[in-house]
């Protein structure tokens, strides 16, 4: 048992394609003056084939960790990996794709030509473009833009170039910054089938976003950062599972005296009278009543476990957060 | 290195594509083949040596406009691009930060020297639309400015990598100013009898570029004879100065953060 364990530890260890450690990073605003910490002590790990949600409100450090991972920027301190190489290393990138937050290229050029021009930065064959541009513009369904120039595109589009782009050259781990910000209902829904499509590939998939209902929906493991500090990491299964769950249990032809007393115990959490009637009830006490209103000879129409939504959780996250480091920002600039 | 050259190459041909796209570079060009023209006219008005005057117009003014679009076009080099964040799909390739310097720095250069050819085309038809003989000395002079360029783009792209375009422009034209004086700095700083200002006027002369040496005109002009090594030895000066100042364009961007 303990070496199955052990197995499945080693085994976790080595699909992981993103590593963070302890990565902290102090930004000084201007010289002379005193440095404020936007990263404290960030550790993660993404693995292997799986979409990974990196969440937070604004300010809270995503894009500068994304950053530190694409190698723009160093970190203060601690390390980060992709794929077992250092992310200040740069061969190791050709199995790696980026998409920018609002990306922005050279309007001068067509879809076309962009494409050209990162694949040749890739190092593709000249025989070997041509083919796999096509291929892409149909994918991201660019494929009639092909030959615009890219001042006239719509930001729809520009992220569509951008995700083109980041796929060109065949990542196997696919960084997008806010992939879905300023888009439209369909153009969200189009590049959340693209992402998801992505990890049908099997590629790993590391995202940024503000976009809730899209983590919730596609995400298999999300973390939460608030002010620099990693406030929760793990399946997104687990983050809204939390210990207080409720269930909605609807039964039918209730024997009046126990309908009076689910009134008495659950008050207002008892909606509807007579013959049928729902009651929210802890998770813990569903059993029991499950026992006691067959027993009554009452039937059973529905259990429904509630869930937490990502909003509700990432919002106690972000109050829990807030609420632990208030004044983080005053110590650092006393302690530089 | 084929790899290197492989990923350089791309950024180079679409730097040269978007500096010709630059109304600024169209604009410096238009003046300096009109000056080159407006030569022919103010030779008119002297009695004696016109040709000469034309064709001392005409190096002088391709000498200034060149760099001018040297300095006005590379200043927005590298912060443009980290600016406008094409920068980040860009190194997110596995392309290294100096290969990406590299590419940008000979991408300008490759502009400068391409309305370099069409200013020179201009002074060639000036010339002998004039009457005025051309030789070799002349290729000559015009490669030196094509050296002097090499250099001024280098102080351009190092200058771009840590500071806006702005200061970028005032540091470039300040260097490209001094590097015209350093030699008299040290002809003059040679005969001061304190030895601070002998060893200063000397460590000036010895750090910032001697862009006199590049200046073949008088010879073109006046059809001076040239020895081999009077351009040989200005030539490897120009890549040397030119490797030093890239190295130290590359170590600041491969250290600086890209916010």
């Amino acid at each position: 048992m303990k070496r199955g364990g052990q197995e499945g530890a080693m085994r976790e260890l080595a699909n992981e394609r993103i590593k963070v450690e302890g990565l902290v990073k102090d930004f000084r605003p201007g010289l002379g003056l005193r440095s404020r910490r936007v990263l404290n002590e960030v550790s993660f790990s993404v693995r292997e084939g799986e979409i990974y949600g990196f969440v937070g409100p604004n300010g809270a450090g995503k894009t500068t960790t994304l950053k530190i991972l694409m190698g723009l920027i160093r970190p203060t301190a601690g390390q980060a990996t992709i794929l077992g190489h250092p992310v200040s290393e740069s061969r190791f990138r050709q199995e790696v794709g980026f998409l920018p937050e609002n990306p922005y290229f050279y309007s001068f050029l067509t879809a076309r030509e962009i494409l050209d021009f990162y694949a040749r930065l890739s190092g593709i064959s000249a025989a070997d473009r041509k083919p796999k541009i096509a291929a892409l513009l149909r994918d991201v369904g660019l494929e009639h833009a092909a030959d615009a120039r890219l001042k006239t595109f719509s930001k729809g589009m520009l992220q569509r170039v951008g995700i083109a782009q980041a796929l060109i050259h065949d990542p196997s781990v696919v960084f997008l910054d806010e992939p879905m910000s300023g888009l439209d209902p369909i153009g969200r829904k189009e590049i959340r089938d693209i992402i998801l499509k992505l990890r049908a590939d099997g590629r790993t998939v590391f995202m940024n976003t503000h976009i809730l209902t899209d983590v919730e929906m596609i995400c298999d493991r999300v973390a939460i950062i608030v002010k620099g500090h990693i406030r929760y990491e793990g399946p997104i299964a687990d983050l809204l599972r939390g210990d207080d769950m409720d269930s909605d249990v609807v039964l039918t032809r209730l024997p009046s005296d126990l309908g009076i007393r689910l009134q008495e115990r659950y008050g207002s959490r008892v909606k509807g009278m007579g013959e049928r009637i729902e009651v929210r009830v802890p998770d813990k006490d569903v059993n029991s009543l499950l026992t006691a209103s067959l027993g009554a000879g009452a039937e059973v129409v529905s259990v429904t476990r509630n869930r937490h939504s990502l909003e509700h959780a990432f919002l106690s996250a972000v109050r829990e957060g807030t609420a632990s480091y208030p004044n983080e920002q005053k110590e650092m600039e006393k302690n530089p | 290195m084929i790899g290197s050259v492989l990923r350089i190459w791309p950024i180079a041909t679409n730097t040269l594509r978007e500096a010709i796209r630059n109304k600024l570079l169209y604009a410096l060009l238009f003046f300096g083949v009109l000056v080159i023209g407006a030569s022919v006219l103010i030779a008119s008005l002297s009695y004696v040596e016109g040709e000469r005057i034309i064709q001392d117009i005409g190096l002088a003014a391709m000498q200034l406009f060149s760099v001018g679009i040297a300095i006005f076009v590379g200043i927005g080099l590298i912060h443009g691009e980290v600016e406008r964040r094409t920068v980040y799909t860009i190194l997110s390739k596995s392309i290294t930060r100096s290969e990406f310097l590299l590419g940008k720095y000979l991408g300008l250069l490759l502009t400068v020297w391409l309305q370099l050819v069409l200013m020179a085309v201009a002074f060639a038809g000036v010339s002998a639309a004039a009457g005025a003989s051309l030789s070799v000395t002349h290729v000559v002079a015009v490669l030196g400015i094509a050296m002097e360029l090499a250099v001024v783009v280098a102080v351009a792209t190092l200058f771009s990598t840590f500071t806006t375009p702005m200061l970028a422009a005032f540091f470039a034209l300040g260097v490209y100013c001094i590097g015209h004086l350093t030699r008299d700095l040290n002809a003059l700083g040679g005969q001061a009898d304190d030895p601070v200002v002998r060893g200063l006027a000397q460590g000036i002369y010895r750090v910032l570029p001697d862009l006199d040496s590049f200046n073949f005109s008088l010879y073109a002009v006046h059809g001076w004879a040239l020895a081999p090594n009077d351009v040989l030895w200005p030539m490897l000066y120009a890549v040397g100065y030119v490797l030093a100042l890239l190295f130290m364009a590359t170590y600041i961007f491969r250290v600086r953060d890209l916010k």
